[in-house]
């Protein structure tokens, strides 16, 4: 009976047995921690078994939602909410990603959360919560009540188990995030009272009745909340302070995640629905997509903290994901896709084993650091393997991400195209420059001979609690590297009829107005 | 003339608390007597036996549908929510002063007698059309509070905070009476139905009933704290003992928007219109000046002031949307700032925290040792800030969504920024709370003087906190079964 009850409400189970978890997690005293921690992990590996096999055997029809959930929820003076939730193939695998990073976060970071280490673990599965809801919402207000869900659990991970500047960084996360969603409302209040309905598919069809230079205003409202999330040159500003203030497990999220939400929203809500506005300001997006490629990239190589490093490397390659998104070709399209799934996987293994250094010397500072392979050869190995699945290198996850990208942008029908390409092109180099260089500072050489130095305090190599986690994350960065089509099946059908149906409304508004 | 039941059902809902109001003193009749265990007990037990007999009588009135009328009160749906809404405020408000009066050391007779009979007086500001009986419930909620703020006598402010609103608040009521006097003046009537009909009839509308009209939105905003009507609201909400503070928040504000809403935007809709671009800018202004002046605070409790003027200007935006949606939008959200507001100022009484002035400082580090008490009011902070899924987020989308849905969106555009900035300021308590740590001289200040245990009040936060979160997870049952029907009462006399 209870397999049955999951089956017909398995996402709303997968969306919020975290959270019922989690708060069950809060009631186990401050000295129980470890009872909440093996708790909390092995529910988070349990939401993952349920996600992995009851969604991947969904896998029938390549348009349609993998699996769904609807039913009236309220009605908001007038206009109706749905709580509506699928699985399809634009979130198939940023679910499995989701699902798939927080137990490894969760025993990542096993020895250093610190204090409080059960409150810690349930807002992690509540931030679970938060992400899973956000990623499988198809009404747009559902949609937003998740994605402002988010925000708390992540306000009190910095704000309580951050560095020194927590307080700051944790508030500007909050009124960052906030000040683009708050007039993302307004938008999408106005759009609702002209349609009627929060489903988006209604939206779109009450968009096209609109002014061009409505379409325009509401598309730039929905832009700026996505944005902000991604967070899109110049508006990224809080993410180097978030990331850098951040507990290990929580920037392993952050980066993972709630990064890949912003350029989610792009592909599922602010371009299907306002595919003329998007074709607009394609041009717009593409040279802050390329600046912040560029501009992440040198930003990251003067950094002499490699979390910040590893935060800045995070702009530029979001920066990578925006303009493939921005090209509007099937093939820019999928390589977005695919570079959300690797920037996920990457970035989130660098913050893990950044973390893991600094468990043990406590410092990040590149100075402090040299010849960290001769004390740990067996982390140094998959420092090596994650740092090169970042810089691209080919049969590694992040080379056939980047590449798809460029090579949609060059080929995009947008006279852009290929000048963008080419600079954006410099990004790949420079993301070479910048972690090889790190690299060369922190593992190689002799040991720092400074006594205080962070080489000094290591003891250590990594246990096979550390190994456990990051050989599944290994794993994942050469199979997407050499068989990416297990990951791109899914959303080939459903990026091909987003894209036609985009185009074709397009050359029908141009059509009437000339 | 012969009493009928019907007569005696719409004046129950006040009698009863008016009943436990005239007990009171006679429990407590030497006032030092009221510190002795037993006495003070039964006091609060008296208080708290009128408050859920009124709530007990006006939930089987609203359950049963009908909507009795005497003279020239009318018990009917918006009165009841009203009664109902008020009774709510003051049990939490009398939770919390079991312990904050006990905590001040200041246990008297007169107080909980003060809070019915200003109950009383909310109760028939919302249950009536007629400015005379308005213009007795404006005085008889009014004068206990007055006397309710300057009522810990041996605080420093207490005297001058109660000065401050008796003379203020006596202007305002004299500006509504000479409001009252115009309308009468040029209508001949006291009820305000047959003051719109023959407005309406009039044609065009009269200066000397606009500028009339115009008082009486005047002496509303003033309990309201709108600006430019809101300098009293620091200074009184400081002096007055911290659940009075609550209570005067949100059960004012409540029956001065009920009462809006009666006279003013549905009885006089063509005058309401006429108001509505100057209620609009004063509705920015609030917002503006409210959320600006909360950010600069250091003590919480002139932090909350000023968020309840912002309040205001929110529940007015609703009165600029103007439709009927948009008045259930308003009664839904004072049923969250009922629950957020009172949870936020309760919990200074469940951490026994005394004084006029208790600063952020004092809060520092002490969501860890009550986990429970800080989270709830960490609900309520979000719920204020307008974060989903609090209520406060439905109040304020149900208005904005009707701001936007008349093309007033530049207003709704600044009502969004204004809640952004408010996010900074109602965050601040959930920092001091969980993140910061408490200073050295708190540490020891907390190790000599253990805080005294305040299961009352925090059995009332706990109550909020849980209220913010149900209310925000089931808008939609709330707002339809209880918000829009009691907005439906009055909307339907107009055509």
């Amino acid at each position: 009976m209870i397999t049955a009850w999951i089956n017909s409400h398995l996402l709303s189970f997968i969306v919020f047995a975290p959270l019922v978890w989690g708060l069950a997690l809060l009631v186990l005293p401050e000295r129980q921690a470890p009872l909440a921690k093996l708790l909390g992990l092995l529910g988070a590996t349990g939401v993952l078994a349920v996600a992995a096999v009851q969604l991947l055997h969904f896998n029938s029809d390549p348009l349609g939602q993998l699996c769904a959930e609807r039913f009236p929820w309220f009605t908001a003076v007038g206009i109706p909410v749905d709580y509506h939730l699928a699985v399809d193939g634009l979130n198939l695998w940023l679910v499995l990603l989701t699902t798939f990073l927080v137990p490894l976060t969760l025993l990542g970071t096993w020895n250093s959360i610190g204090k409080r280490a059960g409150t810690a673990v349930a807002l992690f599965l509540m931030l679970e919560t938060g992400m899973l809801g956000a990623l499988v919402a198809q009404d747009l207000l559902v949609f937003y009540l998740f994605w402002e869900a988010m925000l708390l659990p992540m306000y009190f991970l910095i704000g309580v188990w951050g560095g020194d500047e927590r307080k700051y960084a944790a508030t500007k996360f909050v009124l960052f995030t906030l000040a683009g969603s708050l007039l993302w409302l307004v938008a999408l209040l106005f759009l609702a009272g002209k349609a009627g309905s929060f489903a988006p598919e209604v939206m779109a069809q009450a968009v096209l009745a609109l002014p061009a230079g409505t379409q325009a205003t509401l598309f730039l409202a929905f832009a700026l909340a996505f944005a902000i999330k991604v967070p899109l040159f110049p508006l990224h500003t809080w993410l180097p302070d978030a990331h850098t203030q951040a507990p290990t497990g929580g920037s392993v999220l952050l980066a993972g995640v709630l990064l890949k939400l912003g350029s989610y929203g792009f592909l599922r809500f602010a371009y299907p629905m306002f595919p003329q506005a998007a074709a607009r300001y394609a041009l717009l997006l593409a040279v802050l997509a390329t600046v912040a490629i560029v501009y992440g990239a040198l930003v990251a190589m003067v950094q002499t903290d490699i979390k910040k490093l590893v935060a800045y490397s995070s702009v530029s390659h979001m920066g990578f994901i925006m303009l493939g998104i921005a090209s509007m070709t099937l093939i820019g399209t999928q390589g977005a896709m695919l570079q959300m799934l690797n920037h996920g996987i990457s970035t989130g293994a660098l913050f893990l084993l950044v973390g893991m250094l600094y468990d043990r010397a406590h410092t990040r500072r590149i100075a402090d650091f040299g010849g960290v392979a001769l004390k740990m050869p067996v982390f140094t190995a998959f420092f090596l393997v994650v740092t090169l699945s970042s810089i691209g290198l080919p049969l590694t996850n992040g080379f056939t991400g980047e590449f798809l990208i460029l090579n949609g942008t060059y080929n995009s029908a947008y006279a852009w195209g290929r000048p963008l390409a080419c600079v954006a092109t410099l990004g790949v180099l420079l993301s070479a420059v910048y972690m090889l260089w790190m690299v060369q500072r922190v593992f190689w050489g002799p040991a720092n001979p400074r006594e205080d130095s962070g080489t000094a305090h290591l003891h250590a190599d990594l246990n096979a609690r550390e190994i456990a986690v990051l050989v599944p994350i290994v794993v994942l960065i050469f199979w997407m590297g050499v068989h990416p089509q297990t990951f791109l099946g899914h959303s080939e059908g459903q990026v091909g009829q987003l894209l036609a149906r985009s185009a074709q409304t397009t050359a029908q508004a141009n059509k009437v107005t000339p | 003339m012969n009493l009928s039941p019907s007569m005696l059902s719409a004046l129950m809902p006040l009698l009863i608390p008016a009943l436990g109001a005239c007990l009171l003193p006679i429990a407590a009749l030497d006032s030092d007597q009221a510190t002795v265990k037993w006495i003070r007990a039964s006091m609060f037990f008296i208080a708290l036996l009128a408050l859920a007999g009124g709530f007990l009588y006006l939930t089987r009135l609203w359950a049963s549908g009908a909507q009795p009328e005497f003279g020239a009160l009318h018990m009917d749906r918006l009165a009841q929510f009203g009664g109902i809404f008020v009774l709510v405020a003051a049990a939490l408000a009398v939770l919390q002063l079991w312990d904050h009066l006990h905590q001040e050391g200041w246990v008297k007779g007169e107080t909980l007698s003060l809070l019915l009979f200003s109950v009383v007086g909310m109760m028939l500001f919302s249950a009536t059309g007629n400015l005379l009986l308005l213009f007795l419930g404006l005085e008889l909620l009014s004068l206990p509070l007055y006397a309710l703020t300057a009522t810990v006598r041996t605080r420093e402010k207490a005297l001058e905070g109660g000065m401050k609103y008796f003379l203020t608040g006596a202007v305002a009521s004299a500006v509504f009476l000479m409001g009252s006097v115009l309308l009468y003046g040029v209508t001949g009537s006291l009820d305000i139905a047959v003051i719109g009909q023959r407005l309406a009839q009039a044609g065009p509308v009269d200066p000397v009933a606009l500028v009339g009209a115009a008082m009486l939105l005047a002496g509303f905003l003033f309990k309201m704290s709108v600006v430019p009507f809101h300098q009293w609201t620091p200074d009184v909400y400081e002096a007055a003992p911290h659940p009075i503070s609550g209570f005067m928040s949100v059960a004012t504000k409540g029956v001065a928007v009920l009462a809006l809403l009666r006279v003013l935007a549905v009885g006089l809709p063509a005058v309401g219109g006429q108001l509505r671009e100057a209620v609009a800018v004063l509705a920015v202004l609030s917002l503006v000046l409210g959320n600006l002046a909360a950010l600069a605070q250091s003590s919480i409790k002139r932090m909350l002031a000023y968020s309840s003027i912002s309040h205001a200007g929110y529940l007015l935006l609703g009165f600029v949307a103007a439709t009927p949606a948009a008045y259930a939008g308003i009664l839904f959200y004072l049923l969250a700032y009922l629950a957020m507001n009172m949870g936020a100022f309760g919990i200074l009484s469940a951490f026994g925290l005394v004084g006029e002035e208790v600063t952020f400082e004092q809060l520092k580090g002490r969501g860890w040792q009550r986990p429970g008490l800080a989270i709830a009011v960490a609900l309520c902070m979000f719920s204020l800030a307008g974060l989903p899924p609090m209520a406060g987020f439905y109040g304020k989308y149900m208005i904005f969504k009707e701001l936007i849905m008349q093309g007033h969106i530049a207003l709704a555009i600044v009502g969004v920024l204004a809640s952004l900035v408010s996010v900074y300021y109602y965050l601040r308590v959930p920092v001091a709370l969980f993140i910061e740590q408490p200073t050295a001289a708190a540490q020891r200040e907390a190790a000599e003087r253990p805080a005294l245990l305040a299961p009352l009040a925090g059995a009332s936060v706990l109550i909020c906190g849980f209220l913010v979160l149900a209310l925000g997870l089931i808008p939609g049952t709330v707002l339809d079964s209880f918000a829009r029907r009691a907005a439906q009462a009055i909307l339907v006399q107009v055509p």
